[in-house]
């Protein structure tokens, strides 16, 4: 385990086109500042011009281009890492919302506190997807004091109906950050050290009301191990920037400034995605004893252990068979976790990520005249001496609108791509055929997963 | 820019209802088929000509309903329809055996007894028995011998393809919200991590909820789960994928019993049947399986309210009520581990006092007591109670 990182350094930046995540792999190899600056996503839109890669078509429009553009940017989102890190799959995460009276501005539609009070919740919703194991507690930043909004707990509706509950109320008062880090190291001071400590949170304003000095705050939060990361709504902050880079082993891309709605929703989302394990600050991994109830169905209604509510059907707790009503949960009377086994199986994609598929030129692409999974037919093959000039459009988006499993070999379009990889995490082509090499790719990256891990 | 004229439009022309896609996949294992047609005299071809029927009953509700059929073989998964363009790749023999594009059959004069045959009747009938006649012809007896199982994850990802691909093109086709604003009001679908990535296929997903192209899956099994252990992953992928995108899995068990399939249709909210009386297939597909989302809501569903949610351990493959799992790769043991390193990933676990064993007095002139490792039952039971566990 102790030297996993260092096995994956280099092959992950050969793979990295876009230094998305792979920076994040901690203080061993720290990236060029070069690449650390694209993740900023400050500097970059500034001077970009869009409308200069614009190329009119031999038909004198330009849908080709768009189109082109189109894919490009569906695909770029494609492209992440996929070497199988360790991660922190039992997460313990503090949502720290800034409440302050900067958040009333209106240069996020509608204003910057509906907007990141309605992305909070499709965060915590999305979270408890892919963290279905985890806990969750929100705070809020307001009047230079720190507000507790919903303590911790693994039921998405409960902290989602709390947030909802903030909509009364306006943003007021300035905000204080380390009452807010304070606050929440509190909260995460009790949380097992198998899991993540993680705090998120949205910044709106360019100031910190402090009552003592931050940088003690700081220390403390290294020494408990928690990870700050943060999404700043205005500009880039100094003490945001140091806070990150400190808590989280001198990488500071988990600070990120949101250029528009967008982006804001892209950098929140980001962190549902469990963050890698740096081996350096190796939590201490444990065995957890888990119940795994079966359902039950009753002629007559009785009250539930966790909310005292009557209902004809439940789940005992395998230990103590007291009824809840809902999973995962930890059982009220013998605090024993109560989880379903597909609980567990939805984390298994993040251990077993499917690879990158590769772009396919021209010169292989007579191969295949129609997707693979969905039946979609390929522009077909033009004639040698125009290879070139469609080899003009950027990078990452293959010219000939193939994509192929590096395993199974077979080719896809781009939407069965991105269907593929972010929503069933299965490749078609893979799994579709016989035994012998129905999971090679599953077997390699678990064999990888066996070094690292 | 118009939307408000197309809205305008559609609002008025939604009366009518948005058609169902339905996605039936065939277990075609042909072990599976030969004891059931010696058990209970269900021949494939007898059920192979019942699913044409309720595939033209689902056909006939609505004109502008489609139906895919894949077939989950035990070498490979592939579609049976509609069938893609041939292609030259070297992975699919059969299809490109004869080179054809489906189009053909499409143009050619159908034999006279047919001439008043419903053509999209004709067509899924053509191409369905067309191709699984490829498909078992294709297939060797070394195929057979190599495996017993059924690519069920290979035909539920490709179902799950062309069902995503359908979404697409129908709401391109009819202006649907493929707009990435509109799925971010949407507050009730649970989106990807990457926001508008996914807006193409979370938008869809948001139209198969209320007003789009409505899909469901058919899954008609008759293997065992024997084999599905190695695709326990790829399975379970799919079906977090069919719930998020709102797709029932159905589920018609001819034989056999299959523990991932009840949890299939249990997450999904689909229907889970496993037949008393095979022969009875097409009045089952009829009764319970031929109603679409809407109307199921009006309907008492055939539901299973003892699913099985047990966990299998990885290492005995025990079931068990409450297990051990490890922090890191999530692999579930039913005992603690003898030296505290994770069977699966090798790493090494804290591990809490739950191996311990309550100490003991020892009795006197009593032999002294032999335990299991870990768990409490004694190997020799005791007529006088000890203070045992």
């Amino acid at each position: 385990m102790a030297d996993s990182d260092e096995e994956y350094a280099g092959e992950a930046s050969e793979d990295e086109v876009d230094g998305s995540q792979i920076s994040s792999r901690g203080g061993a190899a720290k990236p060029p500042r070069s690449k650390r600056k694209k993740n900023r996503g400050g500097a970059e839109w500034e001077v970009s011009r869009t409308w200069e890669s614009l190329v009119e078509g031999a038909d004198g429009t330009i849908n080709s281009t768009v189109e082109g553009l189109l894919e490009a940017g569906k695909r770029k989102r494609l492209l992440r890492d996929t070497t199988p890190l360790q991660r922190g799959i039992i997460r313990h995460l503090i949502l720290v919302l800034d409440l302050s009276h900067s958040m009333a501005e209106k240069d996020l539609r509608p204003t910057r506190y509906l907007l990141s009070l309605r992305y909070a919740q499709e965060f915590v919703r999305e979270f408890f997807e892919q963290n279905p194991i985890s806990q969750l507690g929100v705070l809020g930043l307001r009047d230079g004091l720190a507000v507790r909004v919903s303590d911790m707990s693994g039921n998405p509706t409960e902290q989602i109906s709390a947030i909802q509950a903030l909509r009364e109320h306006d943003p007021k008062g300035l905000p204080s950050l380390q009452n807010g880090l304070e606050m929440a190291r509190g909260a995460l001071f009790h949380t097992p050290t198998h899991g993540t400590r993680e705090v998120l949170i949205i910044f709106g304003s360019l100031l910190s009301s402090d009552p003592g000095d931050i940088h003690h705050t700081i220390a403390t939060l290294v020494s408990e191990k928690i990870r700050v990361g943060i999404v700043g709504l205005a500009a880039q902050v100094a003490i945001c920037r140091e806070l990150c880079s400190k808590t989280n082993h001198g990488d500071d891309t988990t600070y990120g400034v949101a250029l528009n709605e967008q982006h804001f929703r892209e950098l929140v989302m980001g962190v549902t995605t469990p963050p890698a394990t740096f081996s350096q600050r190796q939590s201490a991994s444990s065995l957890l004893m888990m119940g795994f109830p079966s359902r039950s169905v009753e002629a007559h209604p009785s009250l539930c252990a966790c909310h005292s509510n009557p209902s004809c059907g439940g789940y005992s707790c395998s230990r103590c068979n007291s009824k809840v009503c809902g999973l995962p949960a930890e059982c009220p009377s013998c605090s024993l976790t109560l989880i379903l086994s597909t609980h567990l199986a939805r984390s298994y994609h993040h251990l077993f990520p499917l690879m990158n598929w590769v772009e396919v030129p021209w010169a292989r692409a007579s191969r295949s005249l129609a997707c693979f999974a969905c039946g979609i037919t390929f522009p077909p093959v033009p004639p040698r001496d125009q290879w070139q000039a469609a080899d003009v459009q950027s990078r990452g988006m293959s010219v000939s609108s193939r994509y192929e499993c590096t395993v199974c070999r077979n080719n896809f379009c781009i939407d069965c791509d991105l269907f593929a990889h972010e929503v069933v995490h299965n490749c078609p082509g893979c799994q579709s055929e016989t035994t012998s090499s129905t999971t090679p790719g599953l077997v390699q990256v678990a064999d990888r997963m066996d070094t690292s891990a | 820019m118009n939307t408000i004229d197309a809205t305008e439009h559609y609002s008025t022309s939604a009366h009518d209802r948005p058609p169902s896609l339905l996605t039936v996949i065939l277990d075609t294992n042909p072990h599976a088929w030969a004891q059931l047609s010696s058990q209970s005299a269900l021949p494939l071809s007898t059920a192979v000509a019942n699913i044409l029927v309720f595939l033209n009953a689902h056909l006939a509700c609505n004109y502008a309903n489609e139906v895919a059929v894949v077939a989950s073989h035990t070498q490979k998964a592939t579609w049976l329809y509609p069938v893609a363009a041939a292609s030259p790749d070297s992975n699919q023999p059969p299809r490109d055996k004869d080179g054809d594009t489906p189009m053909p059959s499409h143009n050619r004069p159908p034999p006279p007894h047919e001439m008043n045959k419903y053509r999209p009747f004709r067509i899924v009938e053509e191409q369905v028995t067309q191709n699984l006649h490829r498909l078992l012809g294709g297939t060797t007896a070394d195929d057979l011998s190599a495996t017993t199982s059924t690519l069920m994850a290979g035909a539920l990802t490709l179902a799950l393809s062309h069902i995503n691909r359908r979404t697409i093109a129908w709401a391109e086709a009819h202006g649907g919200e493929t707009d990435p604003n509109a799925h971010a009001n949407n507050t009730t679908t649970t989106s990807t991590n990457t926001a508008g990535g996914a807006a193409a296929a979370s938008g869809g997903d948001k139209a198969s909820t209320e007003s789009g192209l409505q899909s469901r899956i058919l899954i008609l099994s008759v293997s065992s789960a024997t084999g599905a252990a190695h695709q326990y992953i790829p399975i379970m992928n799919a079906i977090f994928a069919c719930q998020r995108l709102q797709i029932p899995i159905d589920v018609c068990k001819l034989a056999g019993d299959a523990v991932f399939l009840q949890q299939a249709a249990d997450a999904t909210k689909g229907v889970y049947m496993a037949l008393a009386e095979p022969r009875g297939l097409l009045q089952y597909l009829m009764m319970a399986f031929l109603p679409d989302q809407r109307s199921r809501r009006h309907l008492i569903l055939p539901t299973r309210v003892d699913v099985d949610f047990r966990a299998a351990c990885f290492c005995h493959r025990r079931v068990v009520d409450i297990g051990f799992v490890c922090s890191i790769c999530l692999s579930i043991f039913c005992e603690p581990l003898e030296k505290g390193e994770c069977l699966t990933c090798g790493s090494v676990l804290e591990m809490g006092d739950y191996g311990a064993k309550p100490a003991v007095v020892a009795r006197k002139k009593k032999k002294k007591k032999v335990r299991g490792p870990g768990n409490g039952a004694s190997a020799t039971p005791t007529p006088t109670p000890t203070p045992g566990p």
